[in-house]
């Protein structure tokens, strides 16, 4: 009788002390969705008397919301009294965030995902959780391909309001320093891993990585699938078919030698895994850093911070792993979706059609230094002349592989986790394609594709 | 008044008044703990609205598939349990010794400084830690470069080999203050009328601690133990806060895990890890208590 009271003593304590976390994750998951939520909300500047007190909330990764955006909120709740509620997300966290709170039904009015064919499918399963927006006016107005990346079944769910070309993720470097030390713009990895070690010994650290984010040093390997692509030609459509698999491909597994070399060598610097993407600007401006992945606008976004620094001090080459030499464009990028469940869908289709306009386009555009173009059409476009150059240098151009491969963008930030495994030599390159293959399968199965049947 | 007194004392209260808290504990707590074993066994999850039987797959993906690390997380989860447990409860316990029978003067404003760190919001620890121990601009390697500790600076949560115990660290000294709290409440119960014995016998200050102190603290410590057995081997927010199971795989623990499965849809491994988690407690917390009853009849 003792053993027996004990046992549910046990029990019970256990109950209360664990049991919300075994049969109900979604306790400790909203606790943490709630405390990584940073409100920033646009401030009430109306100049008429609203005309209803509507509410819109919307989740967003950390960066994704522009400040151009939040200028045109104002404007929008000053036309309309509707209110935005910006709800930004340590990009770090976004995904799960995101996904948890679609899962539990409790989405935000608008929320913020990334798009591609696999992601609005796979990650938001926008055909049960987004409002169709084919009839919107706008839609005729934006890029197809932009179209095409939130589009599933003929029917789009979202809109990109996104620099999708200008807005390559290339490396962007200080061409003060490579007058400097008589460095020139590399075509090979051999020749880039000279320019890293040169710089590296003058004092100054090559590359400013911002791994921390869990996101950015990513962008080293999928972004040049253009490469890949042209050493083995169709290789994502039979990565698509599941006729091979990301270890058996030996120029990948080359490309992440490199990039795990690189860090060993200290071309990151020693800070890296503490680095964040929000001091880019900060660390680009001070001269202590020589390089960094980023848009085809860095230039002017360090300007915008710091004035002294002008645009032009920073030019752009392609990121040269695996001796890449091509383009890599990405017609899929941050995109807007509103929610199934919200009840204030007509407000959140009024305030696209307000950010669509295309007075607020230009205006977007024209205030938002990270960004040369958008992916709509009709609106007036300035490059610079290192941007004209970069254009000019590299004329061919091709998809980045997490939108040209499925199952590789929802598993960003996996493929993130496992790259600081390998730079901590926890993981080889092997073992990072390997992970990354697995992941594709279970996503696959779960998803019943027939290519893994 | 002494015969109302032991009448009181024996009054056996009818089995029904347990039913109200009873059905409370089966509805919100037994029933689903219940259903998340079932949902255990079969691939649950947000990509299909089918949910089949798996039998033990998903045990086998934790235990026994390397590749997917949960093994690593299971690994880490222990580390921090077992090590919180002992740091936490040796320092705490040294903390109420000497605030209570050391320090005299502001006692309790030295309690109350000790335990202010338990009352913080860990958002706030969190972003406070993660710049104190940033490696270069940090205060922490700051201070110990500025005294010529060069040496002892590290890569405090960005390093595989001590982001673990950074954060076990921090966790540490974080909810040390509350045991302090526990074990204070216990030294104070213990009757001085022990200690004039002893020292009329000629025991020292060890002695004394050895033998009166700490066997009539043991109920104390044993709920210090349970609370941060539970605490550890559940452990979520402080890791997510300071370094989201990084870098790699080095700070992952199963509830980060569970969270994450959760969140990419496979709730079925998600609710395999939890309930793996909610059986190793039990078991543990009905040893502990087993263990604490024992140790409480033989003094």
């Amino acid at each position: 009788m003792k053993k027996f009271v004990y046992l549910i003593l046990a029990v019970v304590l256990m109950g209360v002390f664990a049991g919300c976390g075994s049969a109900t994750p979604e306790t400790n998951v909203e606790k943490a969705a709630e405390t990584v939520v940073v409100e920033k909300e646009a401030e009430v500047t109306a100049t008429s008397e609203p005309q209803e007190s509507v509410t819109l909330t919307y989740l967003a990764s950390q960066e994704w919301i522009r400040d151009a955006e939040m200028e045109l909120a104002k404007q929008f709740e000053a036309e309309t009294g509707i209110h935005i509620d910006f709800q930004i997300v340590p990009s770090d966290q976004y995904f799960n965030v995101l996904t948890t709170k679609l899962n539990t039904g409790e989405a935000t009015d608008i929320f913020g995902g990334q798009s591609g064919k696999t992601d609005i499918k796979v990650l938001y399963d926008v055909e049960k959780n987004a409002v169709p927006l084919t009839n919107e006016e706008w839609v005729q107005r934006m890029d197809p391909l932009s179209v095409d990346q939130v589009s599933l079944n003929d029917e789009v769910y979202g809109l990109t309001i996104w620099d999708t070309t200008g807005g390559s993720w290339v490396i962007a470097y200080n061409k003060q320093i490579f007058a400097d030390l008589g460095l020139s713009v590399p075509t090979t990895y051999e020749e880039f891993k000279a320019i890293n070690q040169a710089i590296l010994d003058a004092g100054i650290t090559p590359i400013y990585e911002p791994v921390s984010d869990g996101w950015h040093h990513v962008l080293w390997f999928p972004e040049i699938g253009p490469d890949y692509e042209a050493a083995n030609p169709g290789l994502a459509e039979a990565l698509n078919a599941n006729e091979t698999k990301f270890a058996d491909v030996p120029i990948m597994q080359e490309a992440l030698q490199q990039l795990q070399e690189m860090y060993e060598l200290g071309y990151f610097g020693e800070d890296a895994l503490s680095n964040t993407f929000a001091d880019t600007e900060k660390a680009m401006a001070s001269g202590e850093y020589a390089m960094t992945v980023n848009r085809l606008a860095l230039g002017e976004q360090v300007e915008a911070a710091y004035p002294e620094v002008s645009a032009d001090t920073f030019g752009y080459f392609v990121m040269p792993l695996a001796d890449n030499q091509i383009w890599n464009v990405n017609p899929a990028a941050p995109s807007k979706f509103i929610y199934s469940g919200s009840k204030n869908i007509d407000a959140a289709k009024a305030y696209f059609e307000f950010l669509t306009r295309p007075e607020n386009l230009q205006y977007f555009l024209d205030n938002e230094p990270a960004f040369t173009m958008l992916s709509f059409e009709g609106l007036g476009v300035e490059l610079s002349p290192e941007q004209q150059a970069f254009i000019n240098t590299y004329t061919k151009q091709g998809t980045v592989y997490q939108t040209a491969v499925n199952y590789v963008n929802p598993q960003w930030m996996d493929i993130g986790q496992d790259l600081t495994a390998m730079f901590t030599d926890a993981a080889s390159p092997e073992d990072v394609l390997k992970n990354i293959d697995q992941r594709r399968t279970d996503m696959a199965e779960a998803a019943e594709d027939p290519a893994w049947k | 008044m002494k015969k109302n007194k032991l009448r009181m004392k024996n009054t056996i209260y009818p089995s029904y008044f347990v039913f109200g808290a009873l059905v409370l504990y089966l509805l919100f707590l037994l029933v689903p703990g219940v259903m998340g074993f079932y949902y255990s066994f079969t691939d649950w999850s947000s990509y299909s609205t089918d949910v089949h039987f798996v039998g033990a797959e998903n045990f086998y993906r934790i235990f026994f598939d390397s590749s997917r690390h949960y093994t690593v997380y299971i690994k880490n989860t222990v580390i921090f349990t077992v090590v919180t447990i002992i740091l936490k409860t040796v320092i705490a316990l040294l903390l109420a010794l000497l605030l209570t029978s050391g320090i005299k003067r502001f006692a309790n404003l030295h309690r109350a400084i000790i335990f202010l760190p338990a009352v913080l919001p860990l958002l706030v620890v969190g972003l406070v830690f993660k710049s104190i121990l940033h490696p270069s601009t940090g205060i922490l390697n700051l201070f110990l470069r500025t005294v010529g500790l060069d040496f002892l600076a590290q890569r405090w949560l960005v390093d595989v080999d001590w982001a673990l115990f950074s954060v076990i660290g921090v966790d540490t000294w974080k909810g040390v203050g509350y045991l302090m709290v526990i074990l204070i409440a216990g030294l104070q119960a213990i009757p001085n009328d022990y200690y004039e014995a002893a020292r009329i016998d000629g025991a020292n200050a060890l002695q004394a601690l050895w033998h009166i102190t700490l066997p009539l603290l043991m109920p104390a410590i044993m709920v210090v133990t349970v609370l941060n057995l539970l605490y550890g081997l559940k452990v979520f927010d402080i890791v997510w806060v300071l370094t989201n199971g990084g870098p790699g795989y080095a700070t992952e623990t199963v509830y980060t895990a569970v969270f994450k499965d959760f969140s990419k849809g496979y709730y079925g491994i998600a609710t395999a890890l939890s309930t793996m988690l909610f059986v190793i407690m039990v078991s543990f917390g009905y040893f502990v208590i087993w263990l604490m009853h024992k140790e409480g009849t033989d003094f």
